[in-house]
């Protein structure tokens, strides 16, 4: 019942591109491997771990054109 | 009372403009229809053209769905000082040739746009020059002032919804557009809507609640619309009794809502009153989340049985753990067993007892980035462990808007375009995905590996491919 006993939440975290990438979990680590079963290792390094927010989904559009 | 939230503050003087509603979608839809689902009809381009009519500002409709060429479409576009479409993604690219057409016939006339995809994708509409004015979420208590004032508006607005579904009118379904063929129209039961295998006809499609506040990757509608107050049950319960007894007998009914499993106060009532109040205890259509079954399984039960819910829509999207995770569906693969169990049960029990059992429509996504070929199977391995299912499957569609769809699209690996919202269902959508093997999944070359684990009733062959649908 992951919705009621595991609630998942949005994470934007900083690229060394200077970009960011959107993430869900029910934390940062667990966000980020959600995003490794679809990454590559490369596209992985990208991701600065430690440098990221947590966003509501309805603040989602205000950072649309910063991803990548 | 409604009457009242709508009051324009400019009177329109002397001669009334002439104002166009265009229904959007693909021609010939309302003629010679691909497939049932073409023909469902626009609920918010209803409740926005009642609430028009309700103030005196009246318009003119077609659809893009009742013509067969857009020379047509050219035809009965001119003469117009407005055109107003409600855009949706998939319609997107209908409403952009629309709005040129208008232009180069009507050069002073207005565009007016509003609908899903000005919400979620501005961007694009923004790049529409032809498109006037852009207004973004809900409509209602806007609609009004900006038809009959729109110079008074700037080319993007921020819409007004009402608070509560209480507030809306009942939707005129006259004011839908009918449909174009006689072959059509014989078994549409317009302003009902036709069959489309759910359940018998006439149907009647109704909302009862608006957003579901789930925040799946694919979807997420409930970051663009506040969530709203849900339809007092008496009031669903007096539109059906309308409809049955103006335009009926009603067959069954679709609950369009996002999410109706949901409210479990609302639920209750509505298991309490409808086998009372209604007209008839219609059969249904509505749609559920495995893990709302799991979490509620006995009001889940009394629902199915004491209301006639015969058609259990769950997006069960896959049978995967890691790819229900790469879609934030907040749902497990135990959810979903635990769904299926619970309404295989319920069906085997009023089968012995003669009734016809429930069954499930479920979506189903295939080709999501970051699937394996074994997450693959495992999808496939539940649908056919699912005794009674009708599944609704597609490719994985990159849209802006969704969570998921935006990360795509940044990364480059889209290949949608605004030419091509309106796929098909065998379209490839995202660069990197090996379709061609999900394509011999869907016929059956990997059966062997599919059937690993069921149980053999369960093995025999069933051809997946009727069941791709658009996503």
């Amino acid at each position: 019942m992951s919705s009621f006993s595991n609630p998942h939440y949005m994470y934007l975290f900083d690229m060394k591109n200077g970009k960011k990438k959107l993430a869900y979990g029910q934390s940062p680590e667990d966000a980020l491997e959600i995003l490794s079963y679809r990454l590559t290792e490369e596209e992985m390094a990208q991701i600065i771990p430690d440098k990221y927010i947590k966003v509501n989904q309805r603040q989602l559009q205000a950072y649309v054109s910063e991803l990548g | 009372m409604f009457k009242n939230l709508f009051n324009p503050k400019v009177k329109p003087e002397g001669k009334e403009p002439r104002r166009l509603w265009l229904d959007l979608g693909d021609l010939g839809d309302l003629v010679n229809p691909a497939g049932p689902h073409e023909q469902w009809q626009d609920h918010g381009m209803g409740l926005l053209r009642t609430i028009l009519h309700q103030n005196g500002v009246m318009t003119d409709m077609f659809s893009t769905r009742q013509c067969t060429s857009w020379e047509e479409v050219e035809k009965r576009m001119k003469g117009y000082d407005m055109l107003i479409m409600n855009v949706r993604s998939y319609t997107f690219p209908v409403a952009y040739r629309s709005a040129q057409i208008f232009k180069k016939v009507n050069p002073k006339g207005i565009v007016l746009t509003g609908g899903m995809h000005a919400t979620v994708a501005l961007d694009e509409m923004l790049a529409v020059s032809e498109f006037d004015k852009i207004c973004q979420g809900p409509g209602e208590n806007v609609i009004v002032n900006l038809v009959t004032n729109p110079d008074a508006f700037p080319r993007v607005i921020l819409g007004v919804g009402a608070k509560s579904m209480a507030d809306w009118p009942m939707v005129d379904r006259t004011l839908w557009p009918e449909p174009a063929s006689k072959k059509l129209a014989a078994r549409f039961n317009w302003p009902l809507e036709p069959e489309c295998g759910w359940g018998p006809p006439p149907v009647a499609t109704i909302l009862t609640s608006r957003v579901c506040p789930w925040q799946c990757a694919f979807c997420n509608e409930n970051s663009y619309i506040p969530n709203m107050g849900r339809r007092p049950v008496d009031t669903v319960i007096e539109e059906l009794n309308y409809l049955d007894e103006t335009f009926g007998p009603i067959g069954s009914v679709v609950i369009h809502d996002s999410m109706f499993f949901q409210n479990p106060s609302w639920l209750e009532e509505w298991v309490d009153k409808y086998p009372k109040y209604a007209n008839k205890t219609w059969p249904y259509w509505a749609a559920a989340r495995a893990d709302t079954v799991r979490q509620w399984p006995d009001l889940f039960e009394a629902v199915v049985r004491k209301t006639n819910w015969s058609t259990v829509s769950i997006g069960f999207e896959s049978g995967s753990d890691r790819v229900l995770k790469i879609l934030n569906k907040e749902c497990t693969e135990e959810d979903n067993y635990f769904a299926i169990d619970l309404l295989t049960r319920i069906g085997d029990e009023m089968e012995a007892k003669g009734q016809k059992p429930p069954v499930f429509w479920s979506n189903i996504m295939l080709g999501i980035p970051g699937e394996t070929r074994e997450d693959a199977f495992k999808t496939m391995r539940m649908l056919k462990y699912t005794k009674r299912i009708m599944p609704s499957i597609s490719f994985y569609a990159p849209y802006p808007g969704s969570v998921l769809g935006h990360q795509i699209i940044a990364e480059g690996k889209s290949l949608m375009s605004k030419e091509n919202y309106h796929r098909y269902p065998d379209d490839e959508k995202v660069k990197g995905i090996d379709y061609q093997f999900y394509r011999d999944l869907l016929s059956g070359k990997y059966d062997d590996e599919v059937n690993r684990g069921l149980a053999s009733i369960r093995q025999q062959r069933v051809d997946f491919w009727d069941a791709l649908a658009k996503a």
